[in-house]
């Protein structure tokens, strides 16, 4: 039997593209008992212990709060733009979802003459293809915080637009002096370059830098402005219930996952192990779990920042360190003739 | 042992605190403005009061820069404007003045032009007893709903659902027969709407800028447009159920009006319904979180009506019971200013393990753990069960520092937090000292001044302890200042742990009816949030003639605009935290 090799590429990318969505939804559902239990953990307290346990941990828990989310009602505040109101918690889930197109999970893996590419697309372009799809998930928020009538919703909108594409600028200054290290903008093979040290070694500021506007970039304690409870409410998500609401928590945690992956696979040699050994996607997967761990505690642990500070510290700070850290790189780049 | 108290400032050589020392120096400088004078206070004739006031105020000799209450009472055949003013550098009981109008269209002179914290207990008046003040620059209802008929505090307002004016009622559940109240109330329809009210036609009034005087902020660049942003009712960080109406530009705030009585009840009329005793469990129910600290400047404002004197043990027992009170507000604010900064309740939580411990100790000995209704006046519900002072001494001796420390390594010295509280919310110390500010509010802002050493109750003048201050008084001080209390408070329960004497608990045996003398007092104590009054008339009968509270929380919050205007959105709940509310108390 033969196949035709376009169809075998298109079952591929689908069965993959549906194994990657349904991990993430899991990893979501999951992720919200963890940062439970973690928080608990930090606040004294004991966390979820009724629904569903097994041994200490609720495993069912995630369940119930799904359930109990998807038959709350669906409402729609009645001055509301309803078309830009329901698209909004879409737009967010399915932009927070793009990124993980490029991603490699693991090396590559040959069963019966087939090799099995772990990513779903080894795009040549991809490290500009993420930087892309990240500066997108703004929109949801303000088209959410806009179409709410809502003054809360609006103050969270605004926050929310002038945070990301601050934090955006040095997000991606972060990024290139990885790519002129690697000289690549291919995801896969930056992961590869990194055998066997990997690029945190060179870049630390640049690491540093990317941890801080990724923090920034997914809306999360010490900058978490466009949604600051104690002072806009919910920010833009204040009017949104039910399903929606869900949508847009979901997208913010696919947010932490992604930028987590991003930082593993851009400075912590992705799938690589430690000085190379045995690569597999459970170094990524565990480089992962150090990320959004190292989230959640930050989520317990620190105050917020102010609107104005949050700014003074994007542009004044961060913008110069990163336009330093791309200038050093490229002299020593140049100085060591490579 | 006793420890004299540090020497204040010398003591001047005619005793300000005299009011007929008072009145003759009045009377020198203004004539026939004074209409008598005696110990209890003087009376000023109703045109004069605001003259008074000023030179009161302004006069090198007296400089009485603080108004502690405002308040009046209903005599039937007239009102009575009550005023309580000192020196905060001089210390001292508070000299009374009153000034008497007629129950006929009854106007007095605002004082807001010499004391800014007159504006929230002026319109408390004017909502409560209909006393309209000339000059008031905002003269609205503050407690109630602009549309409320009548004014409750007036004793020819009966509450509906009654059925008779004063307790104990004479036949509640007759025979087992229970008739419904509101069946036997002759007052049973008194909530009525003013004529010509149509609920249907009634829309809110537009929003306007309706604050004491916000200051335009004219440093922008652009020209934009203010929104009013209505923060709370509900809101998760106004502390329960207070509304702040925000003007913004952008996110800098122009001005901020509290609006509250969204938990009024009336805590007053229902005082004054009640009898003396009856009260002491209400006072826990003002600031729930501090109730033996209530329970205390209560059972010291009765206690001087009556002339009483508690036994030396129950007055280490109060003084144990408040300073510990004291720890746990005090921790349990610094907690609530990290979470509306944003630090998601972890501080709070750290806070309240403390204060489980705490409350087991009040629950050991009251049986209670919030609602304590401890003291008695005279003494003490009950003695300390055995065991209890090892728990207390564990605390006072190595739990309690050791958390303080704790506190103030993770907490105070973090860069975010010092980023976000230093130099934000500031209230200058005349400021503060000109809204009558009270507590941690006004000792942040430079003033050294604390009622358990300004007019020593209870045996606070038998301790040693400091009195912090701070510097600036933005948020950073308030909450340093804190810390340092907190301290203090751990000092002097150690020395009161020490010096626990045996003996009796109560004066004389246990009174379930009191009839205090007649006359009026003003009497206070230092409450955690500040200086808690009560000022009571007697009759002479079971139930206080008037039963006011000067709720430290209701006057510190008339400060909040004078440090919010001009800061970011975000620094105003970390603001409204510093100043550390609790609507019990508030809206009464």
């Amino acid at each position: 039997m033969t196949l035709d090799p376009f169809m075998v590429m298109l079952l591929d990318v689908l069965v993959k593209a549906i194994v990657i969505v349904v991990a993430l939804l899991g990893a979501y559902a999951y992720m919200t008992l963890a940062e439970r239990y973690v928080m608990a953990r930090v606040q004294v307290r004991i966390g979820p212990n009724r629904v569903g346990r097994v041994g200490p941990i609720a495993v069912l828990q995630p369940v119930a709060d799904a359930v109990k989310t998807i038959f709350k009602e669906d409402f729609c505040p009645a001055n509301a733009d309803k078309i830009v109101y329901t698209l909004a918690p879409g737009l967010a889930v399915a932009i927070a979802l793009l990124a993980w197109a490029v991603i490699p999970l693991s090396p590559p893996l040959t069963i019966a003459g087939y090799t099995i590419h772990f990513y779903i697309a080894d795009v040549g372009i991809a490290a500009l293809y993420l930087l892309a799809v990240g500066s997108l998930g703004v929109y949801a928020i303000v088209l959410g915080g806009w179409s709410s009538n809502n003054k809360y919703s609006l103050l969270g909108g605004l926050r929310s637009a002038a945070q990301m594409i601050s934090y955006e600028v040095s997000l991606g200054l972060a990024l290139v002096g990885v790519l002129m290290i690697s000289g690549s903008l291919s995801l896969v093979d930056i992961v590869e370059k990194q055998s066997p040290i990997w690029n945190v070694v060179w870049q630390p500021v640049g690491f540093v830098l990317y941890c801080i506007c990724a923090v920034a970039e997914t809306n999360r304690v010490p900058f978490d402005l466009p949604e600051a409870e104690t002072e806009l409410v919910a920010g833009y998500s204040t009017e949104y219930g039910s399903l929606k609401f869900a949508l847009f928590y979901m997208a913010e945690y696919i947010n932490i996952v992604t930028v987590s992956a991003i930082a593993a696979t851009m400075f912590l040699g992705g799938y690589q192990g430690p000085f190379g050994l045995l690569p597999g996607a459970h170094w990524l997967l565990l480089k992962i779990a150090v990320f959004i761990f190292i989230f959640m505690w930050m989520r317990a642990t620190l105050p917020r920042f102010r609107y104005d500070q949050l700014m003074r510290f994007g542009w004044k700070v961060l913008l110069p360190l990163g336009l330093a850290n791309v200038f050093a790189t490229a002299v020593v780049m140049v100085l060591l003739g490579r | 042992m006793a420890v004299t108290p540090p020497p204040g400032p010398p003591e001047p050589t005619v005793n300000l605190n005299d009011p007929q020392v008072v009145a003759e120096k009045i009377q020198a400088a203004l004539p026939d403005a004074v209409e008598s004078a005696s110990a209890q206070g003087i009376v000023i004739k109703r045109e004069k009061i605001l003259d008074v006031a000023r030179w009161l105020h302004d006069s090198a000799d007296t400089q009485f820069d603080y108004l502690h209450n405002l308040t009046s009472v209903d005599w039937l055949d007239h009102f009575t404007v009550v005023y309580q003013v000192s020196n905060l550098t001089r210390g001292g009981a508070p000299i009374t003045i009153t000034v008497n109008v007629g129950k006929e269209d009854p106007t007095v002179p605002s004082l807001t032009s010499v004391y800014r914290g007159a504006d929230f207990q002026e319109r408390e008046v004017y909502d409560m007893m209909g006393i309209r003040f000339e000059g008031h620059p905002n003269l609205r209802r503050i407690l109630l709903w602009e549309g409320f008929a009548g004014h409750p505090l007036r004793k020819d307002y009966h509450e509906p659902y009654y059925e008779e004016e004063k307790k104990p009622f004479g036949s509640r559940w007759d025979k087992g027969h229970h008739i419904p109240a509101e069946d036997r109330n002759p007052w049973h329809d008194n909530v009525t709407y003013p004529p010509h009210f149509d609920a249907a036609a009634y829309r809110t009034p537009p929003d306007e800028i309706r604050t004491f005087d916000a200051e335009p902020i004219t440093a922008t660049r652009l020209r934009t447009d203010k929104i009013v942003l209505n923060i709370g009712p509900q809101h998760p960080s106004t502390h329960g159920v207070l509304r702040l109406r925000a003007t913004l530009d952008g996110e800098t705030i122009v001005a901020v009006e509290p609006i509250m009585g969204y938990l009024h009840r009336d805590h007053e009329k229902i005082g004054e319904r009640n009898m003396y005793l009856q009260n002491m469990p209400f006072t826990d129910r003002l600031d729930y979180i501090t109730s033996m600290a209530n329970n205390l400047a209560y059972a010291v404002a009765v206690e001087k009506l009556m002339g009483l004197k508690p036994p030396e043990r129950a007055e280490y027992i109060r003084v144990l019971m408040a300073e510990l009170t004291r720890f746990m507000n005090h921790i349990l604010a610094i907690g609530f200013i990290y979470n509306d900064l944003g630090a998601f309740y972890t501080p709070v939580i750290y806070g309240f393990e403390e204060r489980e411990l705490i409350l087991d100790l009040f629950e050991a000995v009251a049986g209670s753990r919030m609602m304590c209704n401890y003291m008695r006046f005279g003494g003490v519900a009950r003695d300390l069960p055995e065991g209890w002072l090892d728990r207390a001494r564990y605390l006072a001796d190595e739990r309690l520092p050791r958390r303080t420390d704790e506190l103030e390594a993770y907490l105070v010295k973090n860069e975010l937090f010092a980023a976000r509280a230093k130099r934000v919310g500031i209230l200058p110390r005349d400021k503060a000292i000109n809204y009558g500010c009270a507590g941690p509010v006004l000792r942040a802002s430079g003033v050294k001044y604390d009622v358990r050493r300004a007019e020593p109750y209870s045996i606070y003048d038998r301790f040693d302890f400091d009195i912090p201050t701070g510097t600036l008084g933005d948020i950073y001080d308030r909450v340093t200042v804190r810390i340092a209390e907190m301290r203090e408070s751990i000092k002097i329960l150690k020395q009161v742990i020490q010096q626990m004497p045996a003996g009796e608990i109560q004066t004389g045996k246990k009174n379930y009816q009191v009839r205090p003398p007649k006359g009026a007092v003003y009497g206070r104590a230092e409450n955690p949030k500040g200086e808690l009054g009560f000022y009571l008339v007697s009759d002479g009968s079971p139930n206080p003639y008037r039963y006011h509270v000067r709720s430290p929380s209701f006057i510190n919050l008339g400060a909040l605009n004078e440090m919010a205007a001009g800061n970011k959105i975000a620094d105003l709940v970390a603001i409204l935290g510093s100043v550390d509310i609790t609507m019990g108390e508030v809206d009464r």
